[in-house]
């Protein structure tokens, strides 16, 4: 009697039993796939630069380019990180990015006329540059929080209206006339090796002559070293804080998170403040790069962006995304942007090719959850 | 013994419905008291006025002797009485510690209390703690709740309330949603409860499992208490023929053994 009940027992456990290994390994797939996709992307890239134009795609050179090319989207994409995970959506980061390039621009600009020094100068400039991105961020965070606007509608307001201030401050021209520095600061490496000579940090060796020029090996460009310390704070913030923590809890279940105490408006009203802050500081680096400031300077970066955070794993319906998918995703994007043009094929196949991925990306996961169930 | 609750005669009426009418009881420590009644009967409504969600218009409720009044479902959490909804209220994209401490969450502090990060450690450690105590296993604690069948998220959402010190659980139709074998280790779990001296306040369409489970059983018909029994003593036709009214289980062919069935 007893036997037979735990045969059956047995019987009725085995099959959720499988389900649930079924389910696990899926997971798996689901976070590990965007990697091997990336793998697949290089490896592609590498044969066909090898065959077509008999360049090695894996180079010292194309790994700094592809970084330099990712760090203004995984800027952008690490602020669409938290505010996806939040179950919102900020339409208006590459405003802001282009807002804050004019308004730092325009700082240096009259600093500089008015004689300040350099170091000052590009310091108050991109301080200021970030600090006035707060305010589109506070807004709209209110707005979603508080005054209960779709983050959608919010936020795409919120886009319009900062290109709109960006515009009528620039009057649509780049803000030129900028501090000498600025540029070497934008496109400078953080360290430079010539053999035989040693390291130099920041600048170029003032011995250098032009002929010297290809004997020195720059490292780590000053832009993709600002990204990786802003990614790994945060990687910091999401991963291992309370707010992070909070930000998950309401993007998976809004009503739990509010029976559970969390204060869902505070966290929701700083999470947009974080993402524009984010943008504030690509916005400086765009106008370090250019050595100017223009309104539409991250006009084609939100929607790459929003294509890495999902490549990424993250669901737009919130609860679900990682810092580490969010890389991922943006350097999928960027080996593609930069194979494309190692390959000298025409750079507009990079939007058919980034939009085929997103929807691959889709689903798969899509795929993966189903089969799940 | 004293009550660990008493509700004093609780009057609660919106606009000229009146929902709840005149209705007193107590709950004791350690007991697993049923509440049953048709839809629309007031239990509900009763059980808000309890939890702190709604004011009772006339009537008083006492903790642990002490009149109390809520202002809103936190005082009545604060004072220890803990509702779990049909909803359970879980993050259903964490995992089983991250929802026992939700909103609640360990933390560590470094270089003098500038940085705060989560104690996920010590979070895994008391959740592993009060899931034994409570005799509940999951397959993995790292697992998503999602991926939880329904009666271990039942659990979790059991423990929680557990681990902030209830003093009392009302359940809203706790095995609503589950199969067979998850509804007997829900039902284990709350007898496990008022064994630790919790006791735990159920409501229920299923005779089953309130007769599975309970102590007493008290059933509301149209916003009055029309019976109050041991669920040793009765059986789910008497239960049945109070809460649909003892003229109804005529028109049926019921035998209504207890037209006056008010024991005790």
């Amino acid at each position: 009697m007893t036997n037979t009940t735990e045969v059956q027992a047995e019987k009725v456990l085995k099959p959720e039993n499988q389900k649930r290994n079924r389910r696990e390994s899926l997971e798996r797939i689901r976070q590990v796939w965007p990697w091997i996709f990336f793998i697949v992307l290089v490896t592609g890239f590498s044969i066909a630069s090898k065959k077509m134009n008999d360049v090695n795609f894996i180079s010292y050179r194309s790994v700094q380019g592809i970084l330099e090319y990712a760090t203004q989207i995984v800027l952008i994409a690490l602020a669409q990180t938290f505010i996806i995970i939040s179950a919102g959506i900020d339409l208006s980061l590459g405003w802001t990015l282009g807002f804050s390039s004019v308004i730092a621009a325009e700082i240096m600009q009259s600093l500089h006329a008015a004689n300040f020094s350099p170091v000052a100068t590009i310091s108050l400039g991109m301080l200021g540059g970030i600090l006035v991105a707060i305010a589109p961020g506070f807004v709209n965070g209110v707005l979603v929080a508080r005054v209960k606007v779709p983050s959608f509608i919010a936020t795409l307001g919120m886009g319009i209206l900062v290109e709109g201030c960006a515009l009528l401050i620039s009057g649509g021209y780049p803000v030129a006339k900028q501090p000498p520095y600025l540029g070497a600061l934008g496109n400078g490496y953080l360290v430079r090796y010539w053999p035989g000579h040693g390291f130099f940090f920041f600048k170029m060796p003032q011995a250098a002559t032009v002929a010297d020029l290809p004997k020195i090996i720059p490292i780590l460009p000053n832009i993709v070293l600002v990204a990786i310390i802003v990614t790994f704070v945060c990687w910091f913030i999401l991963a291992k804080t309370q707010f992070g923590q909070h930000l998950y809890a309401i993007g998976g279940n809004f009503e739990a998170a509010v029976r559970a105490g969390i204060p869902t408006s505070r966290t929701l009203i700083k999470v947009y403040i974080l993402a524009s802050v984010l943008a504030g500081i690509a916005g400086v680096i765009w106008a370090a790069r250019f050595t100017s400031g223009a309104y539409n300077g991250g006009e084609y970066t939100p929607m790459m962006a929003i294509a890495a955070v999902v490549i990424g794993g993250a669901s737009m319906f919130g609860g679900e995304g990682k810092i580490t998918g969010t890389i991922i995703g943006s350097l999928i994007i960027a080996t593609i942007q930069y194979g494309l043009v190692v390959l000298g094929v025409s750079p507009f196949y990079q939007y058919v090719a980034v939009g085929i991925v997103l929807i691959l990306a889709v689903i798969v996961d899509q795929f993966g959850r189903s089969l799940g169930k | 013994m004293e009550p660990l609750l008493q509700a004093i005669n609780l009057t609660k009426s919106f606009g000229g419905l009146v929902a709840v009418d005149n209705v007193s009881m107590d709950i004791f420590p350690g007991e697993v008291v049923g509440l049953v009644g048709d839809n629309g009967a007031g239990k509900s409504t009763f059980i808000k006025m309890v939890s702190g969600v709604y004011q009772p218009n006339d009537g008083e409720i006492v903790i642990e002797g002490k009149p109390v009044s809520f202002s809103g479902p936190r005082e009545a959490r604060d004072m220890g009485i803990e509702t779990i909804y049909q909803d359970l209220a879980l993050a259903e994209n964490l995992d089983a510690p991250s929802n026992i401490f939700l909103g609640r969450e360990m933390k560590r502090a470094y270089i003098g209390g500038v940085i705060h990060t989560l104690d996920r450690n010590k979070m895994r450690d008391e959740a592993t703690k009060v899931l034994a105590r409570l005799d509940i296993r999951l397959p993995s604690l790292s697992q998503q709740i999602r991926n939880l069948s329904g009666g271990q998220r039942q659990s979790v959402a059991i423990a929680r309330t557990i681990y902030w010190n209830a003093k009392m659980v009302i359940m809203d139709e706790p095995t609503a949603a589950l199969g067979v074998s998850e509804q007997r280790k829900v039902l284990r779990l709350v007898r496990t409860l008022a064994e630790q001296g919790v006791p735990v306040v159920i409501i229920s369409h299923n005779m089953q499992d309130v007769f599975a489970v309970s102590d007493r059983i008290v059933v509301m018909r149209r916003g009055m208490k029309v019976g109050e029994l041991k669920a040793a003593k009765t059986t789910p036709d008497e239960v049945v023929s109070l809460m649909v009214g003892a003229e109804a289980v005529h028109e049926m062919g019921v035998l209504p053994k207890a037209l006056n069935g008010v024991e005790e």
